[in-house]
């Protein structure tokens, strides 16, 4: 890199730091922070923590209430519902990697041209950002599953693209700013080619509102995906994902309610310890929230 | 102004074209057409394929893909959506009335959205950092964690079933109430917080300063003087929340048996009857295009500082 | 000018007002009106364009009525005929029909509108999804106002039975000829209940037709109608189904056997399970793509599933696990034939038949000649096929075969059966004649998978043209013997769809084909 003396300077690193004392002082980015870190223990261990096999269906046993055999009774076709809920961590946290892995690169990578490319390949992209918008990401969902055939994978690949403007957007207008400032002035001055003064000095200063951003649009895209089996285009059976358990069982909610809490409080609380955590860092990373 | 206003609805024409392309092409995609979804499964014997064809013929679905857009293009510059394959009827026929519908589903709910998210954001930026804050925007947190479909539910359990004060079928002028908060707690909560925020930073700004020490009373301040303005920069996120609002309506829509464009949008998918699905797509962009532009008009006028440019 | 800040928390207030009063018009019913349950807003309301469940139930209890009636023992009995001839050629069958009925319009209902119904499907323009149906059906004639003459190209023994469908229901001519393309939002029939208002998608509302002369005499009313009318919601959610039984903004409704589970064992709501259903859960396979294409195979899978346990699963218990290839309820099923070639639940035998067809057990998951045992399943979503399917996967499992499963909705699920990507497949089917099984399981099938086999091609052939009952049903018997012999499907279940009836709303009554005896219906004062 050619300007490394002003990536010194300017890098994210040292602001880092400050940072990770500031979440530690945020009480409810600690409590964010704590329930996503027990779902990862939970996804990586689920086969040693879980009582049951997941899939292991007891047809006679259905819909048994909560017992000392069964932490939170069994579902519609008897299947252990503690074990469900381990298991479907991995679910919940694959579909939040991928479809945030989706809007954001994708969304940065768009936002990041329009907002230091020439007007033209602005107004393009800009249009292309307009068209995603307006078109309701529902139904963008339902195109997609439509084409490509109901799976998992195609749902969340629809989701992450309906979450693409939100990213383009957001990246667009703080390169827009950042590009009026000093240091990119400077790093112009010196000679950097455009990519270098992109990629080497824009795009680390877009990246704390990229990350508050990612903190709140992920959990988002996770409750979207959830919703696409309540048209029946979600994960396919038996999966324990927790969405597609919801909504199967949500009939019960009226006499076997445990098998629609399970889903529904898992859902609910994981989505929530990743919208506090983003509260949290967004205290820290956007002062005049202090 | 006027020239502004002209060069945004120019920049309209782009986007509603792309939206059109894009759903021909995947259309092209879709490896049925409403034709045969409706008669797959019922049809048998020999007449079948002939039926299916004649009727496919009739619909231009024998055509390629380029060729039905220009032919739904000059139906459009007639003004004429098309005709919907599974319900024997005008699109525009079958839209209107659910569309009238949905407006007053996602406008009820943005009302509520907007009485819930601006009374917890101005109490929680007047009692900032106390256990009301807290509790506010946990609570707040908490709504937009839950599934709209699973909350929906809840509501009807709590009161239609138990409290028995507000109806299941939509009957009458209280059915509205179940499903427009269901779909309005979801912007609630980031109405509430934008408005914290905005209100903390107005509070510190030197004219409000000013009329502290001039005497005024806290809640004189709050409301005459603080709120206005942070309401501004609330409206701009009302117009993004807009398209949300149309989005999340399908599912609140399903659950309520809420006739609208969503509940229909589901349907005609499924139907794949794509002069149905085309018409709420258009519909549905045309109107959030419309709105976030009324939205960034009103705040151009709102803040005289904001210079409008296309 | 408005000053900016008026603006803003004057149009706040008054937009918040505005919207939370919501402007929807209240419904104005006077008199005995019952609310009862749709689960789709039907695409339309004639039959000869659309032959969907929810059209046929609409039209058919309320709206429209047949020249026969199926008795409770599944045999024809006149309703708007008076009687019928079938020649001893069995290709022409002569209807006399009864005088003195009228459609709602005040056109008067004769052999003419008879011949003008099967025209309308007949007629190539209308791409009536009713024609396969009556398939040999070649030319209709009223010769005078009372008589309707049926020609056909081969002996057709369904025809009779198929009267008392719905599908064949009849309209006003008038009205048809009239309002052309918009008939099927206007339908005007010779029903108890004649059409007032559709509120599209919401509901459809339906008032008494006072001149209703009701000619089927097994119905407990013979005049006008009790109620002053009935109102159909439009209620997708099973859920909230149950709550509106609850609150008792409806009278009635059909739902799953989940959502009943709230209101039984309360007094307010009779329960009752349909246990005359037609319909039958089964699995077939891609015949041309091995191991499908190997009796042996298929013979195994077959043994591997617990019906029991499907049904628990899918319907809570409600209905019967099927042995045989025709649904218990229509008429032909033979017994004796299921169980005797049948194929109950036996893993064991299931596992050993594996064994020597030459799949060996590797590590779970069985392979024959370095090919493992895994296949795709597909079917349409819905919790009772998805639970269904989770049974029968563990099932597979358990013997080593292992399945995966893909659920999609019907616009996608069918056509995908028509493409070579997947292996079997989860339907279900609701007929009331034999002659279904020619309509799925004869050569080359619903899927054009099946190849021709003299051995159960024959029986159906016949049992579709012989006239005479008795002999018909050996032949129908005959068919169910070699589909089973063949193992072509797995037979897994009927279920029996429950309606939950409100303790006011009395004489709710199903006839033999599932058709409600709407004018019998009255609300307790």
């Amino acid at each position: 890199m050619t300007v490394a003396g002003f990536d010194e300077e300017i890098t994210v690193i040292p602001r880092w730091r400050r940072i990770g004392g500031h979440m530690l002082q945020s009480r409810a980015a600690c409590v964010g922070a704590t329930i996503l870190l027990i779902l990862f223990v939970l996804a990586l261990f689920a086969p040693w923590i879980a009582p049951y096999d997941p899939f292991k269906i007891d047809p006679i046993h259905r819909l048994a209430a909560p017992s000392a055999a069964h932490w939170i009774g069994t579902d519609e076709v008897g299947r252990d519902l503690a074990s469900r809920i381990i298991y479907g961590t991995r679910y919940f946290l694959l579909i939040c990697l991928v479809t945030a892995a989706i809007s954001s690169s994708i969304g940065t990578l768009l936002g990041l041209l329009a907002g230091a490319g020439s007007p033209l390949v602005d107004g393009v992209i800009m249009r292309f950002i307009d068209i995603l918008l307006a078109f309701p990401y529902i139904l963008m969902v339902l195109v997609v599953v439509a084409v490509a055939g109901p799976s998992l994978w195609t749902g969340m690949v629809a989701v992450g693209i309906a979450g693409i403007p939100g990213y383009a957007r957001l990246v667009r207008s703080t390169v827009l700013t950042v590009r009026q400032e000093d240091y990119v002035t400077v790093a112009r001055a010196l000679g950097a080619s455009r990519r270098e003064i992109l990629f080497g000095t824009i795009l680390p200063n877009v990246l704390s509102p990229l990350i508050v951003y990612l903190a709140f649009a992920t959990p988002l895209s996770a409750l979207i995906a959830s919703a696409l089996s309540f048209v029946g285009l979600g994960a396919q059976p038996p999966a324990p994902e927790w969405g597609a358990m919801l909504v199967n069982s949500r009939t019960y909610l009226f006499s076997a309610w445990w098998a629609v809490a399970a889903p529904g409080l898992a859902l609910c609380i994981s989505i929530f310890g990743m919208n506090i955590l983003g509260n949290g860092l967004r205290d820290v990373l956007d002062p005049r929230n202090a | 102004m006027a020239q502004y206003v002209g060069r945004r609805l120019l920049l309209l024409v782009p986007v509603i074209l792309g939206i059109l392309l894009v759903t021909f092409l995947m259309k092209a995609l879709i490896p049925t057409d409403a034709v045969t979804a409706m008669y797959q499964g019922q049809l048998s014997g020999k007449s079948a394929e002939k039926a299916i064809a004649a009727l496919q013929a009739k619909y231009h679905l024998d055509l390629p893909w380029y060729r039905q857009l220009w032919f739904y293009l000059s139906d459009l510059a007639h003004g004429n959506l098309g005709e919907s394959v599974r319900l024997h009827k005008p699109v525009s026929a079958v839209i209107g009335y659910r569309y009238l519908n949905t407006i007053m589903l996602t406008g009820a709910a943005l009302a509520i959205a907007l009485v819930l998210g601006l009374t917890t954001g101005i109490v929680a930026a007047a009692k900032r950092n106390t256990w009301l804050d807290v509790t506010a925007t946990t609570i707040g947190l908490f709504g937009i964690s839950m599934p709209a479909f699973f909350f929906g539910l809840l509501l009807i359990l709590v009161f239609s079933v138990w409290l028995r004060i507000l109806p299941v079928v939509p009957h009458g002028p209280l059915a509205i109430v179940l499903p427009a908060f269901a779909l309005g707690i979801i912007e609630a909560a980031p109405l509430s917080q934008v408005t914290r925020s905005s209100m903390i930073d107005v509070m510190r700004r030197d004219y409000i300063q000013a009329a502290r020490a001039r005497g005024a009373s806290e809640l004189a301040l709050t409301i005459r003087h603080a709120l206005p303005n942070a309401l501004i920069v609330v409206l701009t996120i009302v117009g993004l929340q807009i398209g949300n609002l149309l989005g999340g309506a399908f599912i609140v829509e399903t659950i309520f048996s809420w006739h609208g464009i969503g509940e229909l949008a589901v349907n005609a998918i499924q139907w794949r009857d794509f002069a149905l699905t085309q018409a709420i797509i258009l519909v549905s962009a045309a109107t959030y295009l419309m709105v976030n532009l009324v939205a960034d008009l009103l705040y151009a006028w709102l803040d005289p500082r904001v210079e409008l440019t296309a | 000018m408005l000053d900016r800040r008026q603006f803003l928390l004057g149009s706040t207030a008054v937009f918040g007002a505005l919207a939370l009063t919501g402007i929807v018009p209240a419904l104005a019913q006077s008199g005995k009106v019952a609310h009862m349950r749709l689960t789709i807003d039907p695409e339309g309301l004639y039959n000869v364009q659309s032959i969907s469940l929810v059209v046929s139930d609409v039209l058919g209890n309320y709206l429209v009525e047949s020249l026969v009636y199926l008795d409770e023992d599944g045999k024809a009995q006149p309703w708007l005929a008076k009687s019928w001839n079938v020649a001893d050629d069995g290709k022409t069958v002569t209807f006399k029909l009864k005088d003195g009925k009228t459609f709602h319009d005040g056109t008067k209902f004769d052999a003419a509108a008879v011949k003008f119904h099967f025209d309308t499907i007949m007629d190539p323009q209308s791409a009536s999804p009713s024609k396969g149906m009556i398939e040999p059906l070649s030319k209709v004639e009223a010769p005078d106002g009372e008589t309707v003459v049926f020609h056909f190209s081969k002996p057709f023994a369904p025809f009779i039975n198929l009267m008392a469908l719905s599908y064949f229901g009849f309209n006003s001519p008038t009205a048809v000829k009239k309002e052309g393309d918009s008939y099927a939002r206007n339908p005007v029939g010779t029903g108890p209940f004649m059409f007032d208002n559709w509120v599209p998608g919401t509901r459809i509302e339906l008032k008494r037709f006072p001149d209703f002369k009701q000619y089927r005499p097994d119905a407990k009313n013979q005049g006008p109608a009790h109620l002053d009318g009935v109102v159909l919601d439009v209620l997708a959610e099973e859920g909230v189904v149950t709550s509106a039984l609850q609150t008792g903004e409806l009278q009635a409704a059909e739902l799953t056997a989940d959502a009943i589970l709230p209101l039984k064992g309360d007094p307010q709501f009779e329960i009752t399970t349909d246990k005359n259903a037609k319909n039958l859960m089964f699995l077939e396979f891609d015949y041309k793509k091995p191991p499908f294409n190997d009796h042996d195979f298929r013979d195994a899978l077959s043994y591997a599933i617990d019906r029991e346990s499907v049904l628990a699963a899918a319907y809570g218990g409600n209905g019967k696990i099927a042995l045989g290839p025709l649904s218990r309820g229509i008429p032909g099923y033979d017994d004796s034939v299921a169980q005797k070639y049948g194929t109950p639940y036996d893993p064991e035998k299931a596992k050993s038949l594996l064994d020597a067809a030459g799949w060996k057990e590797d590590g779970g998951v069985r392979a024959k000649d370095g090919k493992k045992a895994q296949f795709s399943v597909l079917s349409y979503a819905g919790s009772t096929t998805e639970r269904a399917l989770a049974v029968i996967q563990a099932n597979f499992a358990d013997v080593g075969v292992k399945v995966d499963v893909s659920t999609s909705d019907w616009g996608s699920f069918y056509p995908r059966l028509l493409k070579p990507t997947w292996d079997m497949d989860l339907n279900r089917w609701t007929w009331p004649d034999p002659n279904v099984m020619s309509q799925l399981f004869r050569s080359p099938g619903h899927r054009q998978l099946l190849r021709a086999d003299p051995s159960i091609d024959e029986p159906l052939d016949k049992a579709d043209t012989t006239l005479d009952t008795k002999k018909r049903m050996q032949y129908v018997s005959d068919a169910q013997k070699a589909i089973l012999e063949d193992r072509r499907i797995v037979p897994l279940i009927t279920d029996w769809p429950i309606t939950v009836v409100r303790e006011e709303l009395e004489n709710y009554r199903l006839d033999f084909t599932g058709r409600l005896y709407s004018a019998d219906l009255d609300i307790a004062a």
